[in-house]
């Protein structure tokens, strides 16, 4: 891992709402400009800027080109954009900063899901070949997961409950946030009817539109911006096989790995902050990192991926509220993921600690 | 705190065609990947990270396709990014692979970029499913037609890069439009698609993917056959529509150029660049890209052309290989360009090998000509 | 070239995505302007630029602009680029006979809008630099389908063409930077 200080000076994100009116470079604008005002530049100090975003949840091809104009792209600017989440990009603005001649990076995510049916587009991520045909969604997969985690005696509908409870409850709190209720209990969740069994509506995630955006900056230069800069420890991201059939689905190894490459060694965390965007899949996630609800570390104190899922920016959201804590001194370590692909095949983890 | 060095030491190219009807998606990358992994001496479990690059989805009509790939990418348990660009991706995805090399973060790095549109409707895909669709060149003709104006170039000159490009490219067992006796006439007399661009003066689309291995010194130094080392590494983009811009020379295209020239130390680009592989879809690019990228003067652009100075046996060949203009699978275009400027450094390049190639230079360019992504590479590592 | 002799089993999977998605506001009053014959942009607060149709920001300062900054500018202008298409049959193309699509620059705009008919002139005459006014479709004739948050926005279908009034044709220097 390299040695080289990066840490977040500056972010921003965008209420997570139901139905904006705005499109999404329009969400982009005030958040790509508030992000640069926090960390105190001028927009051409950035030297590398990377976007994350996806033509098929926009639908339409090239959508992010649009995206460039937040940034601001005249004259040129030295820029990428990955086709996943904001967080991915953050990754690729983090590595290019490694190389020691820029100082400052900006990275952003955005997607809006609201003009169309998430479960349909996010279908045709599927391998064409062999899964897409059988018109499997991507909530009846979470289904599937669900009903694995409870037949392996790891979890209990009830533990599933706890997790939104936590989600909204903490929620409240957050003015981001989409779904919020301080008053939720696990009993009144039970009650609930089944939605797709054995989950219930609650343990899926909302509909949302959001954007986010992130301005980095190494050694002095951060410590110079920001009077307590959140240190990016390691950042790590990992795949695993596709087809569902092939993984232990109450278990994800790629996201234990990538904590593991990113330097978190089990020890003590303030914060932890997770996309997972199913309430059993909090779960699973909790327990790759040797964590749980009722442990000293804070769980998504955002209220996560369940109050708020802007696809494409959610798990650069997750990334920014763990910043956020450390940057007004409410924790000094913390962990932040965000995850892509069905069922938790992709995931990245950023480890950050104040100084 | 050093940077690492970072070389090509393999290249894979898949046999491009319009319909690879004979290979799934999975299969058609494998193609690409394996002969990488052959030409680097090197197996799957070599590589640390993966880095795929793609135009739209919506060519082949799967969400981040890369997803239901990870397996046949050999990327379980890895690192699998995902790089778009519109039409600068495959040249992205190579630089953003060396990146992972240069900072340190992985030794060697599998880059690979695709497009498989016969299992799509790439048309449909760039009309975003919206009715009128003209194609790409519709977008592209009016500022080539400015460059005709501007420069005074005579007509013939657009023929005379599609001939050049296309007997290039038989040349190439990869390529996918080959036309060894393909003459001006023949291009001169071909529909006129969008004035000022004829069907022979415009790309095909094509099925296909490219692949690259980029590692560190040490990587290097574990293979028996040369590598080709970056020198300088760049991208750039601007906005694609406001007052005010050049869309005939692109400013972003401008800084690209200026850019991996002072990391390389050129400072004369044409007496110093021995080859070079140019993102020309449409004739005209040719000329343009010579001026766009200061390797000409302008106005000055067409008569490289003219001369025969770009050809196979002149002094500043471009697109040996055929280039876009015979082979266009959107996606795997731009990596292209770095493949084969690195197999010309390599002295791989076989049939149209450049003789004693010291210094490449590759291109790749997208959108409405604002993302460009630029490369050096050398036979020797930088200092 | 060789092709491979035997024949592949091609399995059809056809896929319909539905999107519902709202003009952006600024966007929906410039197609209610445009349906009553009247062109809007949003001149930019920092740098006064005219932005036809507004993106509801400007992109080159990254500063919003509001229904105040909404500027009328009038249907006439100069083409600025051009291209003669002969149809290929893409996807949703109509068109059977070669085609003018040009960019036209408004006057008192400095944005062009694109893909415009150019009437008048034959087809060899076409040149950058004409004058040109819209020829308005008929009110009842005039639709908005098809305008998107998207790219530049479109124009819609409310004009039948820009018709070249006969001026003499405008210098190069006021339009050479709007060639998009």
């Amino acid at each position: 891992m390299p040695a080289t200080d990066i840490a977040i000076v500056g972010f921003a994100q965008s209420p997570s709402l139901r139905d904006a009116n705005p499109s999404e470079v329009q969400l982009l604008v005030p958040v790509v400009t508030q992000a640069i005002e926090m960390a105190g530049i001028n927009r051409r100090e950035i030297g590398f800027t990377c976007a994350g975003s996806c033509d098929y949840l926009t639908g339409g091809p090239f959508a992010f080109v649009s995206n460039l104009e937040a940034a601001g792209a005249w004259p040129p600017i030295s820029e990428s954009h990955v086709e996943a989440d904001g967080a991915w990009a953050m990754y690729e603005a983090w590595m290019r900063l490694q190389e020691g001649d820029i100082d400052i990076a900006l990275a952003f995510g955005s997607g809006k899901s609201s003009p169309s049916n998430p479960a349909e587009v996010w279908a045709q991520q599927l391998d064409p070949y062999y899964l897409a045909p059988l018109g499997v969604d991507p909530i009846s997969l979470a289904g599937i997961q669900a009903r694995a985690l409870l037949d392996s005696g790891k979890a209990t509908e009830e533990d599933f409950a706890k997790v939104v409870v936590n989600s909204r409850r903490n929620a409240a709190a957050n003015p981001n946030a989409q779904l919020k209720d301080a008053d939720t209990t696990v009993e009144a969740l039970l009650a609930e009817p089944y939605f797709r069994t054995p989950l219930r509506k609650h343990d899926c995630p909302p509909i949302s539109d959001g954007a986010v955006a992130v301005v980095m900056a190494r050694g002095d230069k951060a410590r110079e911006l920001c009077s307590r800069p959140a240190w990016i420890r390691g950042m790590d991201h990992r795949i695993e096989a596709h087809q569902p059939g092939v993984r232990d689905l109450t278990s994800s190894p790629s996201t234990a790995l990538a904590a593991r490459k990113a330097g978190y060694d089990g020890g003590p965390l303030d914060v932890v902050e997770l996309s997972g965007t199913f309430s059993p899949q909090e779960l699973i996630l909790l327990d790759a990192l040797g964590l749980s609800l009722d442990g000293d570390t804070k769980v998504n104190p955002s209220g996560g991926a369940l109050a708020g899922n802007p696809i494409m920016a959610v798990g650069l959201v997750r990334i920014v509220e763990a910043a956020a804590r450390i940057i007004d001194g409410s924790a000094n370590r913390v962990l932040a993921h965000a995850t892509g692909g069905p069922l938790l095949q992709q995931n990245l983890v950023c480890l950050m600690e104040g100084e | 705190m050093s940077n690492e060095r970072c070389a090509i030491i393999g290249v894979g190219q898949t046999n491009f065609k319009k319909r690879r009807d004979d290979v799934s998606m999975p299969g058609l990358l494998r193609e690409a990947i394996d002969r990488a992994l052959e030409d680097a001496e090197l197996t799957l479990r070599d590589v640390d990270a993966v880095v795929i690059g793609k135009a739209p989805d919506a060519f082949e009509g799967v969400v981040t396709p890369e997803i239901f790939l990870a397996d046949a990418l050999g990327a379980t348990n890895k690192p699998l990014l995902r790089v778009h660009t519109a039409g600068s991706v495959g040249g992205s995805t190579c630089i953003v692979g060396a990146h992972h090399v240069i900072a340190g973060i992985h030794g060697t790095v599998l880059a690979v970029s695709w497009e498989k549109q016969s299992e799509g409707n790439a048309q449909w895909g760039l009309a975003g499913g919206r009715s009128g669709g003209i194609g790409a060149g519709g977008a592209f003709a009016p500022w080539m037609r400015a460059y005709i104006e501007r420069s005074g170039a005579p007509e013939y000159i657009g023929w005379m890069v599609a001939v050049k490009d296309r007997r290039n490219a038989a040349k190439n067992p990869y390529a996918h439009l080959k036309m060894p006796d393909i003459t001006l006439e023949q291009v001169k007399e071909s529909p006129m698609l969008w004035d000022p661009i004829r069907f022979q003066e415009s790309c095909p689309s094509s099925d296909g993917a490219c692949a690259v291995i980029l590692t560190n010194e040490e990587g290097a130094r574990r293979s028996s056959k040369p590598a080709a080392w970056f020198h300088g590494l760049s991208v750039k983009s601007e906005l694609s529509n406001f007052p005010g811009r050049n869309p005939v020379k692109p400013q972003a295209g401008v800084e690209c150029a200026h850019d991996v020239y002072r990391q390389a130390g050129i400072t004369n680009p044409r007496s110093e660049i021995d080859v070079a592989e140019l993102y020309v879809p449409f004739s005209w690019y040719e000329p343009m890209w010579l001026e766009g990228h200061d390797i000409a003067g302008p106005g000055e652009g067409w008569k490289m052309v003219d001369s025969g100075e770009t050809d196979l046996g002149g002094n500043f060949p471009v697109n040996p290989s055929g280039g876009v203009l015979s082979t266009n699978a959107i996606g795997a275009s731009g990596m292209v360009r770095f493949a084969e400027a690195a197999l010309q450094v390599r002295g791989l390049a076989g049939e149209h090998q450049i003789p004693g190639v010291r210094t490449a230079l590759a291109q790749a360019y997208g959108g409405a000509a604002n993302y460009f992504a630029m490369g050096v590479l050398r036979t020797t590592p930088p200092q | 070239m060789t092709d491979t002799p035997k024949e592949h089993m091609v399995m059809e999977h056809l896929v319909t995505l539905t999107y519902h998605e709202r003009l952006t506001e600024n966007l929906n009053r410039y197609a209610d302007n445009l349906l009553e014959g009247r062109i809007i942009g949003a001149k930019c607060p920092s740098c006064g630029r005219v932005f036809v149709p507004s993106k509801g920001y400007c992109s080159l300062c990254v500063v919003p602009t509001t229904e105040a900054d909404e500027v009328e500018v009038p249907d006439t202008g100069i083409v600025t680029g051009f291209t003669i298409v002969s149809p290929v049959n893409y996807y949703g193309q109509k068109k059977t006979e070669p085609f003018v699509f040009a960019s036209v620059l408004l006057d008192g705009a400095d944005t062009t809008l694109g893909g415009m008919d150019i009437t008048g002139v034959p087809h060899s005459e076409l040149r950058s630099g004409l004058r040109v006014k819209a020829k308005w479709k008929p009110r009842e004739e005039r639709s908005v389908e098809g305008m998107s948050n998207r790219g530049w926005g479109g124009f819609g279908d409310v004009v039948e063409s820009f018709e070249v009034t006969g001026e003499p044709d405008a210098d190069e220097e006021t339009y050479k930077e709007h060639l998009f």
